[in-house]
């Protein structure tokens, strides 16, 4: 028997049902707790440096935007509420870093005692911070299964929710971080470390982070929820790898493992960065595929059932699973028949999409408002002269505008590589 | 009334362990740090790395203070005890010359509320030729005096604070410590 991809929820969230769930009290109460101790250091910090410490807000919250967009389209077929995105994004930014900072310098003084100092400075942050941490976030996954359980209807969900968490966890730690690092270089409110933090850990090592990490985390905790197939042996066993696979990860990222071992220069220092946070990268990566394939095999799958080509033709099943085949089909809209057909190829996906969570909680799809939303940018793209949203051709811009962006992505690294010492 | 059903009690009863869970790692994790002791035995002959190849000789009497000693490859910190007397000694990277690094921990000091540097400032050389900075400065019933060194790309830094009886019988003893600092590595 294949495996469950895709348990369909009942329905969306309702305010009202959330009231009646105890954990929705609990959690709220956690947040409140955690907002309240975060708040103590953050005053604490714009009394002493209030210059350093507005600019690492803002420059950390404007990387949090392009992590948000990317996290949240993940799930493009069947979107996660913003209410429970914002729950997760708050459990790691309030909750897990308020019990993490005296966690983690406990653990590492623990590490002190009971081996030695040495041990506890060389491997302290690899040991102390990514046990405590990844177990902090990981609380976050299960705090959002207890408030919604319905809405983590797929691994992929749970990808979605724990990389929400790492990135709340991941833009708090690095605000600490940079204003800890204006306050130990002793020369009063000054930007230069904020800066540097940023280039380091916010540009250099943002991608390899939290956010990856718990990803991982919520991947497991997934599987756990979905799979009531499988035996809870065995479900728990997959969730305890995949956290346990989650604190590897940034174990080794935190690990003085090839410290000084490639020697010095930006191309020795981003060979560092690369053999430390490729490996991760590319194996969480690959299982975000695979079950983002699995999620959007089931969805389009229930639109294939239609047999309209109105609603969607046999090209449009071919793209609707894939952002980039989506996207290339925009592009083709707008390069055959300007903006205005690429802004409905968007639409059309949009509605096409919740047609297909629709018809996976059993509603007649061929009716109602989702479909008629569909009807509507069809008629509309069929009189643009742009009938069917498929995927064209690779254009020459689109190869160019490629080739440039990764010129200059591979510019700028370079320029924060050389900045930070490599050169 | 409503009545609790069994799926919102077993949803009370998740939430609840993932409270204790959270309450293990903020309360139940410093509790066991703070159970343990502190303080070793720390031989007052031998060099004691404090870190980044940079040693120096406890004073006798001294213990290690393992929570506050992280002694690593390119910095590194040690914390001694004398009584209540408070020894540290913090080894970090750094580019600068004497005069910025005497001025950076000046201003580490005072940013601390209540602490302010008083009389001037000497300098100090270690038995090696490493040259210094020394000063004093107070806290709310504590006194304190701080030195500073540069040497091979990084800044030693020196507190010393305490109850003024105790830190006017440790200071000798201590003096001589700070003086047996030594650098043995190369330029990091």
């Amino acid at each position: 028997m294949t495996p469950t991809a895709v348990r369909p929820a009942a329905d969306g969230i309702r305010a009202s049902g959330l009231l009646e769930v105890p954990a929705f009290w609990v959690v709220t109460a956690l947040l409140a707790v955690g907002a309240g101790r975060m708040a103590q250091v953050a005053g604490r910090f714009v009394e002493a440096y209030p210059k350093a410490t507005v600019t690492a807000v803002v420059l950390f919250a404007l990387l949090a935007v392009p992590f948000w967009v990317v996290v949240s389209e993940l799930d493009f077929l069947e979107r996660e509420p913003t209410e429970l995105l914002v729950v997760a994004f708050a459990w790691g930014a309030v909750v897990a870093t308020s019990v993490s900072i005296p966690a983690s310098a406990a653990l590492e003084d623990l590490i002190a005692k009971l081996w030695s100092p040495h041990l506890a400075a060389d491997w302290g942050a690899a040991l102390a911070g990514p046990a405590v941490e990844e177990i902090a976030k990981t609380l976050g996954v299960v705090a959002i299964v207890l408030i919604a359980r319905a809405q983590v209807n797929s691994v992929l969900d749970g990808v979605v929710y724990g990389a929400m968490v790492g990135l709340g966890f991941q833009i708090v730690e690095n605000i600490v971080f940079a204003v800890g690092n204006v306050a130990l270089a002793g020369q009063g409110d000054h930007l230069q470390p904020v800066i540097e933090t940023f280039l380091l850990r916010g540009f250099l090592s943002g991608v390899w982070s939290h956010t990856l990490f718990s990803a991982l985390a919520g991947a497991g905790i997934g599987y756990l929820v979905l799979h009531r197939d499988r035996t809870a042996g065995h479900r728990i066993g997959v969730a305890a790898l995949a956290v346990l696979g989650a604190w590897a990860s940034h174990m080794l990222w935190n690990s003085p493992l090839l410290s000084d071992g490639l020697g010095n220069g930006p191309l020795a220092l981003l060979g560092v960065l690369l053999l430390k946070g490729l490996p991760p990268l590319l194996l969480i990566l690959w299982l975000v595929r695979h079950v983002h394939d699995r999620e959007a095999d089931f969805y389009v799958g229930q639109l294939a059932t239609l047999r309209d080509p109105e609603l969607i033709t046999a090209g449009e099943l071919a793209v609707l699973g894939s952002g980039a085949r989506r996207a290339a089909a925009r592009r083709h809209a707008g390069a055959q028949a300007g903006r205005r057909a690429r802004i409905a190829v968007r639409r059309l996906q949009r509605a096409q999409a919740r047609l297909a969570v629709e018809l996976s909680r059993g509603r007649d799809g061929t009716t109602g408002h989702r479909a008629d939303e569909i009807r509507r940018q069809r008629d509309l793209m069929v009189l643009l002269g742009h009938a069917d949203g498929v995927a064209g051709p690779r254009s020459w811009q689109h190869t160019a505008w490629t080739v440039l962006s990764t010129v200059v992505a591979i510019a700028v690294l370079w320029v924060a590589l050389s900045a930070l010492g490599g050169a | 009334m409503a009545r609790t059903t069994r799926r919102q009690l077993t949803n009370l009863l998740g939430a609840l362990g993932v409270v204790a869970t959270l309450a293990a790692l903020a309360f139940g994790l410093p509790a066991v740090d703070r159970a343990l002791p502190n303080d070793r035995a720390v031989s007052a002959m031998d060099p004691y790395l404090v870190g980044a190849a940079v040693t120096v000789i406890p004073p006798p009497g001294a213990t290690l203070d393992v929570s506050e000693t992280r002694p690593g490859d390119d910095q590194g910190t040690v914390l001694f005890h004398l009584g209540s007397v408070r020894y540290a000694i913090a080894v970090r990277p750094f580019a600068g010359d004497l005069e910025n690094a005497a001025t950076r921990l000046r201003q580490r000091i005072t940013s601390t509320s209540g602490y302010q540097v008083t009389g001037g400032q000497l300098a100090v050389n270690t038995a090696a030729g490493l040259a210094g900075i020394q000063g004093g400065y107070t806290a709310p019933g504590r006194g304190g005096r701080y030195a500073v060194f540069v040497t091979g790309g990084l800044t030693i830094e020196v507190t010393i604070s305490g109850g003024e009886l105790d830190l006017g019988r440790a200071l000798p003893l201590i003096d001589r410590s700070t003086r047996t600092l030594r650098h043995d590595g190369r330029q990091q």
